[in-house]
């Protein structure tokens, strides 16, 4: 059966017309960054002077600029920590026999069924116990690995070749260096998927920082962007301004690893 | 058989007994910052959740015993029930159309094409957005005077108070949600679509099968894996959700969209009941995973997928 040339050309239509319909509140995003007040929130006109005003009153006054270097701090911390510490996990898991492997294992798997909110309040208990909070360690740590992070990296160090690893070996290569030399750069996809998941997790996490910062100058831009909606000053084209700038970095990451992005997001899901 | 190299430090044998020990020693050393983790984050916790959630316990005081009496609370407990209720109808009306509406998009995207591979791309911008800003669009598009009125005055209708309606705003959110979630699915169900074997749907068409044929009795038995997977991720997804509800109404108008997640958190941070909290959380939990067990015994069926 050959589809019709016709046929397609409407498919092709319909599917763009779609596909424009879904993106309609991205553009919503540009035209209420650029409206003067909640009265001008209606239509879909873009006033780029209007929006570079905003712009430079977002970043003239304090709390912005501050929410979003405590997001770079919060964001790039638990990714190059997550890589760093679930990639060695998942790597023993996968290759090294060590005690208490199978514990391990088990707890990892257990774990994937949890989510944050379930051992909300216990984490804050143990993150106050610890006396970090109103800290970034108290922010980060408890994100600095994950059982997916592990899992993940788990499955793909299975697959690495054996008989490279072994030549290593022979070639009088330590197991730290065997790791370091040899398996993290076979790794390397995984790393940079997990990487950027757990970026885009952070950039966008408000629940665990609402309950562990109370200072204002600790927040990262979610918890930041929240309260800018209460305050006065804050007209509605600069709520926007802000949600908009907040949607930058994500979409320019996702935009250059978008294989990495497509990956993570189909783990699990496709069959391999 | 033993390889020995010599070496500028101790000896390395390939296999053998030296080799096990160096092998374990590195592996104890890789896996370490990540056994310590766990337990202190999420073992701990999860053990303190259950024990929690059978005490009595506020901030300011210590964790008293009191068996069941949280849980029997629970039963009687109308705040409770409104949250389930709300968490309940808010999972199946934005699980359900997101999923039908993305295979639907999906179907077609997945063939081959310059326009579907630029299509894709842009497909996955509402996905890539984070929650939080999309949210803060959201509640200017559902303003008095924003963009949902505007777009239901162009066919007549009447500007709506959307999120200050109780009857209207939890369909606000499915209506966020929704959206939210269509480009995610559609990237996944994309990605499981064109990995199918194309021979299936070539052998089809020639033994002349229809379009609506081969998607009932092809694509969707081999994409069920993928579809049981996007169906797992959405309803749990949409059970923990946190961020639309706490951003767009704070739960209101009176209770109309207070969701598990924010009645969890303010009984716990807002009352500091964290006893009562840690119940509500362990009800979530085994709602979640029982949930879960039963889409996979009725979408996996016989299977071993």
């Amino acid at each position: 059966m050959r589809p019709s040339r016709l046929g397609s050309a409407v498919r092709g239509t319909l599917l763009s017309l779609v596909v424009a319909v879904m993106l309609l509140p991205v553009y919503a995003m540009l035209a209420v960054a650029s409206a003067s007040d909640a009265t001008d929130l209606g239509g879909l006109g873009f006033d780029a002077a209007r929006f570079g005003e905003h712009l430079s009153q977002l970043f003239g006054q304090g709390g912005f600029p501050l929410y979003l270097r405590n997001s770079v701090i919060l964001s790039l911390g638990v990714a190059v920590l997550e890589v760093v510490f679930s990639g060695a996990a998942g790597y023993a898991l996968a290759q090294l026999p060590f005690p208490g492997r199978r514990v391990l294992f088990a707890v990892v798997v257990g774990t994937l069924s949890l989510s944050p909110i379930v051992v909300l309040v216990p984490m804050y208990l143990v993150v106050r116990q610890l006396g970090w909070i109103d800290s970034f360690q108290g922010m980060i740590v408890p994100f600095a690995m994950s059982a997916f992070g592990v899992f993940l990296v788990r499955q793909f160090a299975l697959s690495l070749p054996r008989e490279l690893l072994l030549s290593a070996r022979v070639d009088g290569a330590g197991e730290l260096r065997v790791f370091l030399r040899v398996a993290v750069p076979l790794l390397r996809p995984a790393l940079l998927t997990l990487f950027l998941l757990q970026f885009l997790a952070q950039w966008d996490n408000l629940l665990w920082p609402l309950v562990v910062a109370n200072r204002p100058g600790l927040w990262p831009l979610p918890v930041g962007l929240s309260q800018l909606q209460t305050e006065y000053d804050f007209s509605a084209g600069l709520v926007g301004t802000a949600a908009l700038v907040t949607a930058v970095p994500p979409l320019v990451l996702m935009f250059v690893l978008q294989r990495y992005y497509v990956a993570g997001l189909t783990l699990g899901g496709v069959k391999k | 058989m033993t390889l020995t190299v010599r070496l500028p430090g101790p000896a390395a044998t390939v296999s053998g007994r030296g080799q096990r020990w160096a092998e374990a020693r590195a592996g104890s050393l890789l896996a370490l910052p990540a056994a310590v983790y766990f337990l202190v984050f999420w073992v701990v916790p999860f053990a303190g959740a259950v024990w929690l959630s059978f005490t009595d316990y506020e901030l300011a005081g210590v964790p008293a015993w009191t068996g069941l009496d949280n849980y029997r609370r629970l039963l009687g407990d109308p705040g409770f029930w409104n949250s389930a209720r709300v968490t309940a109808l808010y999972t199946v009306a934005s699980v359900v159309p997101s999923i039908v509406l993305a295979l639907a998009i999906a179907v077609p995207l997945s063939r081959p094409g310059r326009v579907n591979g630029v299509l894709r791309a842009l497909v996955m911008i509402p996905a890539a957005m984070p929650l939080v800003a999309t949210s803060m669009v959201w509640s200017a598009i559902f303003a008095d005077e924003g963009l949902a009125n505007t777009l239901i005055g162009l066919v007549g209708i009447g500007p709506r108070p959307w999120l200050t309606d109780e009857r209207l705003a939890l369909w606000a959110l499915v209506i966020m949600t929704t959206w939210k979630h269509l480009g995610l699915f559609v990237i996944i169900l994309t990605a499981g679509l064109q990995g199918l074997p194309s021979g299936v749907f070539e052998a089809a068409a020639i033994d002349g099968a229809g379009p609506v044929r081969i998607f009932a009795r092809i694509t969707l038995p081999l994409l069920r894996r993928t579809l049981l997977f996007v169906l797992v991720i959405a309803v749990i997804g949409a059970m923990q959700s946190f961020v639309p509800a706490f951003l767009l109404t704070k739960g209101g108008p009176a209770g109309a969209t207070e969701v598990l997640p924010l009645y969890l958190w303010a009984t716990g941070f807002g009352f500091e009941r964290m006893g009562y909290a840690s119940a509500i959380a362990m009800v979530l939990l085994v709602a979640m995973l029982a949930l879960s067990l039963v889409q996979f015994g009725v979408l996996r069926g016989g299977d071993d997928g």
